[in-house]
């Protein structure tokens, strides 16, 4: 029989007022294996909780009820008040005689059954409670960052400012990201490489950063401060120990015209190449689908000029294994690029602004290319059919975004800064030229935006269109863009010789493999989720793994900076001990009546339960069941109710518990 | 509870009058929490729910709500986050699958549904909370103690025996 | 029809690639079958196939006694590929482990079970080999007739037939011995910590075992009548099953015993799932 304290609080006036508190202690005093059975004024008050202590060990107690308050108040403070009287904190229980009771009753005699029948449920409860101790897990204070572009770049040098180790990974030959193909950033007009340069060597300088670039993550398995990943290393085919950057390699391959990703199309690399002339690291990578060598077998010129023989055309990928204890995600944003291939079915549409079919059609990273001193014009604004200057020049604002029929719901956020920005930069380097914008509203929430916007429409003389476009038509050297004007209410029709689109921003094309891969989850537009919208947008559901950046939802530079170094502070926390607690409230599986269906493992959110093989002593598989992973499981219990035999249990929450819960209520 | 120490602890009053008996299922982290706004807000609503708390709505099992019945209860209450809200992110989703397909095996069964009350309650909606308890309060007023399923037992002539028995294991 | 089930059976157990045939042999009286297990390729003539093959034999592939003997073959009707395939996507057993041998089939009984006539898998979904002429699957058939008809009486004329049915109820467990879903080594009926399920058969403890065999079959039920035909005292569990399977349908939109794929019914869920019955 149990040795349950009963601790019935009159709270002042509060709950004595409408609850015969003198009665409730009585009559459950009178329950099986309750020993002592008091009430006093105020529980949580200092002679209170030493009262609980005292009868503790006075009545040699081994479960204790305090009926008072909404644990939600108290429960920290008399769990406390339980260990300093000797028992394990789990062995007390609350029955919330306040806020489900004396607050909202008013008939006292139904209040104090009332509050009778909540001691009754909460003392059979705690009849049934066990020790629990809470759950240490050892953390690896390594981190993995997966994406090279500002947000993996801040996370990652923030994270070794704290004395961390860090994995960088980065799928692209060098880090830098979307931003280093910025020309300028708004709204201090300030030269995007020339701020981002800096922290890229900084990157590569750190000793406790290591850099893995051509890249990626192959697999994640473990669970937070023990996860193991296998990082898939592409064969550069350039030994990056013996390669000094000198560009001669790519300076003589033949192989000329090959479309560059980093220009977006509008300039060209080599087959060994750098992305750009700032990369980091600054090894060439051989693309083997476009050079000769591998195609056929002929050419070898850049192992010929190589003097440092870093030249290596049998060079294999590579898995390397590393053990980490958090991992921020970093994989940034694609554009939805009109016409072209799309990573989602849905995302059609457009056609009528023939982006595939005129070369002067481009979208906003093409015309930031453009604008780039580095860029394939190196700074001119030059069509790209004919290498004119344009004297018009039509953005189109929220193609793609905000527009459900064709293109996505969300609005993508930076579009309308960067249109403005452009239409700034375009009239600044053209002097006599005439930018206009077709737009739906203006967006210029944020320090200082929308003071650059008004810049650009009264000091630069950008013309604002508000209205769609509905489309775009060749006449002769230059394009027509047909428009509705809505605040004249009229159709407008303006002759451009380039067009930028501003298309929409969505998750990179493989950003659902990899939270699969790494077990975390992605919203319906497949921006991944945070674990919570408000209170928590940097961390994710699964525990040790952070969000940053434009993965999670379309963000500037100073909000994916920002959300950077959050994440990098969560890490840093989750570093600050060399032990993880967590609560014990868990489940764990019967192996003994488990059958493997495997209910549980298909409802848990956390991906916390899996297969395990139980063999004998020879090494025989018996049987397969689910085992339950604690550092993972928070604790929800939807397995256990999906478990037809309830072979898995919820510690504090398991069926003998509820069972007895239920019938302290019964009549029999 | 054996019946010696049930007729001694009830008083005289509440013997007279027949109370609804309610037992209410909730998540820890919306309805409890609305249950307690219920409280802070001093929202006055009727005493017959008896609450035991999970730590979500996807831990209920149907179990619950048949022992329930077993013990006397006249009506139960099975409350989460709404959708979208849970603590666990999809254990309401759960509950939600799980809980429709029941609500139809009991129905086909000839239960009153109106005994059976599933909702959603968020922490903020304390004002709910104090209506579908005032509802459900009603409602099983209107409709009286649920003798069909009481006098399951009650023309058993093991009860007691087996009631007994039921102690010891349980 | 039946050499050359015989033969099939003879051949994968003389090759040994599989140690078990799991098909029918005549029963001790006349116009019966009983459930046989072959394990040398001289016994297949024991083998039989006919219109009183009524047993589900898909319960015996995740028993010990039988999944100890070696891979199995089994022969089977349509409805008792469906309850396979139940086993396939819970885990109960592996696709490759098991050699199908689907009969086609026009139905069984005499007169023919309740749900022959509402069958549209005259030929099974799934198999290594088919005995049999290919039979079209019927279309346009209401599989909850019966069910949508009893949905029509009043609520207290539901539980008044409950209440009668299940009060006949022993607890013998007949209906869970012979289901071929009930593979839980320890059935929860049998759990005693708590005892979730009144042990005696009074019938407030029927009617908890009554409903959860039912749920614990929502979504994975395939109808195969096994449970009412061993039933003792006749009680209609079919009805109940198959009301749960309509209610699958109707929410979900699923059916068990088509895609060894599919993830069961109550262990997924779609954001939008309906929820008219919340408040």
């Amino acid at each position: 029989m149990s040795r349950i304290g009963v601790f019935v609080c009159h709270c002042g006036e509060n709950i004595a007022r409408m609850v015969d508190v003198t009665r409730v202690a009585e009559e459950t005093a009178k329950l099986p294996g309750v020993a002592v059975s008091v009430d006093y004024r105020y529980m949580c008050s200092d002679p209170g909780q030493n009262m609980i202590k005292e009868a503790i060990r006075e009545h040699k107690l081994d479960g204790v009820v305090v009926a008072a308050c909404s644990p939600q108040m108290h429960e920290p403070t008399f769990r406390a008040a339980v260990v300093e009287g000797g028992l394990n904190p789990y062995l007390c229980e609350m029955a919330n005689i306040r806020e489900h009771c004396s607050w909202v009753h008013t008939d006292k005699e139904l209040a104090t059954q009332k509050a009778i029948d909540l001691v009754r449920i909460m003392v059979e409860k705690v009849g049934k409670n066990q020790e629990l101790f809470p759950i240490k897990v050892p953390v690896t204070k390594r981190a993995l960052v997966i994406g090279g572009g500002i947000a993996g770049i801040q996370a990652a040098l923030d994270i070794a400012s704290g004395g961390h180790e860090v994995v960088l990974v980065e799928r692209e030959p060098s880090i830098g990201g979307n931003m280093a193909r910025l020309s300028e950033t708004f709204p201090t007009l300030d030269c995007s490489q020339c701020i981002l340069t800096p922290r890229m060597v900084e990157v590569d300088r750190d000793p406790r950063i290591t850099l893995y670039t051509y890249a990626e993550v192959e697999e994640v398995g473990g669970f937070v401060g023990n996860f193991k990943v296998k990082i898939r290393q592409k064969a550069k085919s350039v030994i990056a120990d013996l390669c000094n950057g000198c560009g001669d390699c790519w300076n003589k391959c033949p192989q000329k015209k090959i479309p560059s990703e980093f220009d977006a199309g509008l300039g060209y690399r080599t087959a060994i190449y750098v992305p750009f002339p700032q990369a980091v690291p600054n090894t060439p990578v051989i693309d083997r689908e476009r050079c000769t060598k591998f195609l056929k077998d002929k050419c070898g010129i850049c192992e010929k000029v190589c003097t440092l023989n870093a030249i290596d055309y049998t060079m294999e990928d590579e898995i390397i294994e590393v053990e980490v204890g958090a991992i921020v995600v970093a994989t940034g944003y694609d554009l939805f690029s009109v016409g072209k291939d799309q990573p989602n079915e849905q995302w059609t549409g457009y056609g009528e602004y023939n982006y595939d079919a005129y070369p002067d059609v481009i979208d906003g990273i093409q015309f930031e290319r453009l604008l780039s001193a580095s860029g394939p014009t190196q700074g001119e604004i030059r069509r790209p059919s004919d290498g004119k200057e344009p004297k018009s020049v039509v953005f189109i604002a929220c193609v793609g975004s905000r527009d459900p029929e064709k293109g996505l719901e969300y609005c993508s956020k930076i579009c309308c800064m960067y249109i403005a920005k452009h239409a700034m930069l375009y009239k600044h380097k053209v002097h006599d030229g005439q930018p206009y914008v077709f737009y739906m509203d203006i967006r210029a929430g944020g320090k200082n935006y929308e003071e650059f916007v008004r810049r650009a429409i009264e000091e630069d003389g950008v013309l604002y269109i508000r209205g769609r476009v509905s489309k775009i038509y060749k006449d002769g050297e230059q394009l027509v863009v047909v428009g509705a004007d809505t605040l004249s209410d009229s159709q407008v029709q303006v002759r451009a010789d380039l067009v930028v689109l501003a298309t929409a921003i969505v998750p990179h094309r493989d950003a659902y493999e990899l939270a699969q891969k790494i077990g975390f989850g992605c919203g319906s537009q497949g921006f991944f989720s945070e674990a919570h919208p408000k209170l928590r947008p940097v961390e994710t559901n699964t525990a040790g793994i952070y969000l940053a950046g434009a993965c999670q939802a379309p963000k500037d530079i100073p909000d994916a900076v920002a959300q950077a170094g959050a994440a990098a502070s969560k890490v840093q926390l989750l570093f600050s001990s060399d032990e993880l607690e967590r609560e014990p409230i868990i489940a764990s599986v019967n192996e003994a009546t488990c059958v493997h269906c495997r209910n549980c493992i298909r409802v848990c959110p956390y991906s916390a339960i899996t297969d395990k093989e139980i063999k004998d002593k020879k090494g025989n598989l018996i049987k397969m069941v689910a085992e339950v992973n604690e550092g993972l499981c928070l604790g929800c219990g939807a397995c256990v109710a999906a478990c037809p035999s309830k072979s898995i249990q919820l510690a504090g929450f398991n069926d003998e518990q509820v069972f007895a819960e239920i019938t302290a209520l019964g009549s029999g | 509870m054996s019946d010696e120490t049930k007729t001694e602890d009830k008083p005289a009053a509440a013997e007279k009058e027949w109370q609804p008996r309610i037992i209410a299922f909730v998540c820890n982290w919306c309805t409890y929490a609305g249950a307690d706004l219920a409280g802070t807000s001093r929202m006055v609503y009727e005493p017959h729910v008896r609450i035991i708390k999970l730590p979500c709505s996807g831990r209920i099992d149907v179990s619950f709500i048949i022992k329930a019945f077993e013990q006397g209860a006249d009506g139960v209450m099975v409350s989460g986050c709404h959708p979208g809200d849970c603590h666990y992110t999809a254990g309401n989703y759960h509950a939600r699958r799980r809980f429709g397909g029941f609500r139809d095996l009991l129905e086909f069964c000839g239960f009153d549904m109106r005994r059976v009350v599933f909702s959603w309650v968020s922490a903020a909606e304390g004002k709910k909370w104090a209506d579908l308890v005032n509802e459900a309060v009603a409602k099983i007023r209107e409709l009286g103690p649920f003798k069909e399923y009481q006098k399951l037992l009650a023309e058993d002539i093991w009860r007691k025996e087996e009631t007994n028995s039921d102690r010891e294991t349980g | 029809m039946i050499e050359q089930i015989r033969e099939k059976a003879k051949e994968l157990l003389a090759s040994g690639e599989v140690k078990v045939v799991i098909g029918y042999e005549n029963g001790g009286l006349p116009e019966t079958t009983r459930p046989v297990f072959i394990t040398s390729p001289d016994e297949v003539d024991r083998l039989v196939w006919n219109k009183y093959c009524y047993a589900n034999l898909a319960t015996f592939l995740w028993r010990k006694e039988v999944s100890s003997l070696g891979k199995p073959a089994i022969v089977a009707k349509g409805c008792d590929v469906k309850a396979i395939v139940v086993l396939i996507q819970e885990s109960q057993i592996k696709r490759e482990d098991v050699v199908i041998l689907g009969v086609t089939c026009t139905g069984v009984g005499d007169p023919p079970l309740s749900k022959c006539p509402i069958c549209d898998v005259n030929t099974p979904r799934e198999y290594d080999c088919l005995f049999g002429e290919e039979i079209p699957p019927k279309t346009d058939i209401n599989k909850f007739a019966d069910v949508d008809e009893f949905e029509k009486k009043s609520p207290e004329e539901r539980w008044e037939f409950w209440e009668e049915q299940l009060s006949k109820c022993v607890k013998c467990y007949a209906c869970r011995q012979v289901c071929p879903m009930c593979y839980c080594e320890i059935c929860i009926a049998d759990k005693n910590q708590p005892q979730w399920i009144e042990t005696s058969s009074h019938t407030r403890g029927n009617y908890h075992w009554n409903l959860v065999r039912a749920w614990h079959l929502a979504g994975r039920c395939v109808d195969c009548l096994e449970c009412e035909r061993v039933c003792p005292v006749d009680i209609p569990l079919s009805l109940v099953n198959r009301r749960l399977a309509k209610s699958v349908k109707a929410r979900f939109g699923y059916e068990p015993g088509y895609d060894t794929e599919a993830p069961p019914p109550f262990t997924d869920f779609k954001p939008q799932d309906p929820e008219e019955f919340i408040k």
